[in-house]
């Protein structure tokens, strides 16, 4: 019934998004406003939701993303002149109409393929050029941990629905969601929560350890493996102090908890190392506040923030769009969800962009950690096929 | 009052909520200090950061200015400009320290910890102090159980204090009771 609603929705033209819930999706859909943001305009939008409003309806919000370029610029973080498609820096929907999906949903719509090959922007020598400048970099102590990011083109026409639908499939993500809109469409298997908000009590869940699985590995076994791994355990560590320092930022002195430390979460095909930690707002904390003090989100940048964007934002010759933003929603009442961008494609203008990023640590290597970037990738590109 | 001179560090802000367990705190950014509110507090927190102590001038003379005045906690970069401004060398190490819990072992030139008592600490440093160091007033009173290099120092005549490792970091137990002893001696 409810996949008869959808494919209506989606043949009919109208923008939607698709975003994960608890039980299945939520379809949000018949925008009654778009809000294209600016630096400029960011503000001011955000100073919307401070105002208390006792009776809520469901779809008293907005919902979105932040793209990476906005989010530094919002903690005063310049990003010098890089080639760019014009992408917009963030997009805000109000919609008057949320349709709970409770179930699977299925593929349909199979299309004509008419895709190029992708090209990365950056070969292994160029990678290990940057790599090797890096590891210098936390050899001096100007970053403890940075990640070297690369993205993947094509050309292009998809349907962001068919390839949701069969993303969702091979890997249910508890922070996937999909954009389908006139001239863009983003369909992002996230498996990253960084904001929950609730009334005062906020959470971020950070994630640092991946493990895929197979027939031998179990919970317990994969706990082990990251407990034994020193890169991963010392990653995670790293993330956790940074996450509970944001969340300082906004929160009562000595209400910011480690709620779950290290705990291992098992998705379809692969455990991820979690940890979730927890606090309490402060009053006279605006929204956006909260948004300056967690975002862009740690775990995917490096560590310390500042300084380790500014490393990589003199590094990187193309704009991010997307990717390492953040997608999700903000209530009338000040509530928030969001997500960090990872594993997510952006088609645009007829082309595929999908990003990724692996972590320079002392003791890996630039090969290593290419091809670590490469099978981040891949279970995108596959869709392509 | 606690003034927490920040150096753009993403663990500054547990600093603070951990000083915020014993006084009122105040945290701004090295650049951006206010003077009125620095000269009313009665200790001066130096955070941790990214890079070497050289790299902030602004706080090596704030250290210089407050010394024997007021008491200073430096922590991690914090630690090492006071070593800096008091003529000691930071220098890189081989081995990297970012994400580590290691135990640390009081020694015989601590006032405020018991010698042989041993610590697990939270530790993100790539920079380390060249030994041997000497000041007047100094000792180096913690160092770490394997490496050996320096991870505290007291100066009781001065009150000047300060880690190598993060006190504040959820990998060091008992991180609270080394601050609090260090505010009440």
């Amino acid at each position: 019934m409810t996949q008869n609603i959808l494919q209506k929705i989606h043949s009919s033209d109208k923008s939607y998004i698709i975003y994960k819930s608890k039980k299945g999706f939520d379809l949000y859909t018949e925008f009654t406003e778009k809000k294209i943001l600016s630096l400029k305009n960011t503000v001011h939008f955000l100073n919307k939701f401070n105002k208390k409003k006792i009776k809520l309806k469901n779809t008293d919000l907005y919902i979105g993303f932040f793209g990476y370029e906005l989010l530094n610029n919002l903690i005063g973080v310049k990003i010098p002149k890089q080639s760019s498609n014009n992408f917009p820096k963030g997009i805000f929907y109000k919609p008057s109409k949320i349709i709970n999906l409770n179930e699977k949903l299925i593929d349909f719509n199979k299309t004509k393929k008419n895709y190029s090959k992708f090209k990365i922007n950056i070969n292994l020598k160029t990678y290990k050029k940057i790599f090797e400048n890096f590891k210098k970099k936390i050899k001096k102590g100007e970053t403890y941990q940075i990640k070297i990011c690369t993205k993947y083109k094509n050309n292009s026409i998809i349907d962001p629905l068919e390839f949701f639908c069969r993303l969702s499939k091979s890997n249910l993500a508890p922070e996937a969601f999909l954009i389908k809109d006139k001239d863009y469409s983003i369909i992002s298997c996230s498996p990253e929560t960084l904001i929950l908000k609730k009334g005062n009590i906020i959470e971020t869940k950070p994630i640092a350890g991946t493990l895929k699985k197979n027939k031998t590995l179990n919970k317990k076994k994969a706990l082990n493996f990251f407990r034994k791994n020193i890169k991963e355990t010392k990653e995670h560590n790293m993330i956790v102090d940074m996450e509970r320092s944001d969340l300082s930022k906004i929160c009562l002195p000595g209400s910011v908890k480690i709620a779950k430390q290290k705990t291992v979460e098992e998705y379809k095909d692969l455990f991820h190392y979690v940890s979730l930690i927890r606090g309490k707002v402060k009053k006279n904390i605006s929204t956006l506040d909260i948004i300056k003090a967690m975002m862009p989100g740690g775990s995917v940048i490096g560590c310390p923030k500042i300084s380790t964007l500014n490393l990589l934002n003199n590094q990187e010759k193309e704009n991010r769009n997307i990717y390492t933003g953040s997608f999700g929603f903000i209530k009338f009442n000040g509530d928030m969800r969001f997500n960090i961008i990872i594993r997510s494609i952006l088609n645009y203008k007829n082309t595929s962009e999908i990003s990724v990023a692996s972590g320079v640590v002392v003791d890996s290597t630039a090969k290593h950690e290419f091809n670590e970037n490469y099978i981040k990738a891949k279970a995108l590109i596959d869709l392509f096929k | 009052m606690i003034y927490v001179i920040d150096h753009k560090d993403s663990f500054t802000h547990n600093v603070v909520h951990q000083f915020s367990l014993f006084d009122r705190v105040e945290c701004s950014d090295f650049n951006e200090i206010n003077k009125s509110k620095l000269n009313k507090a009665s200790t001066i927190v130096l955070s941790p950061g990214p890079g070497s102590p050289k790299d902030y001038p602004l706080t090596t003379k704030i250290y210089k200015k407050y010394k024997g005045k007021k008491k200073i906690i430096g922590i991690c970069l914090g630690f090492q400009q006071i070593l800096f401004s008091e003529g000691g060398k930071i220098i890189e190490q081989n081995k990297i320290y970012h994400g580590f819990q290691s135990d640390v072992i009081v020694n015989e030139n601590s006032k405020l910890y018991k010698k042989g008592q041993i610590f697990k600490v939270g530790r993100y440093h790539s920079l380390k102090l060249k030994e041997p160091f000497e000041a007047k007033n100094f000792d180096i009173t913690m160092r770490c159980a394997i490496s050996g290099s320096a991870m505290s120092i007291e100066n009781s005549i001065d009150k000047v204090y300060g880690f190598q490792f993060h006190p504040e970091s959820f990998l060091t137990i008992n991180g609270n009771t080394l601050i609090k002893k260090i505010l009440s001696a």
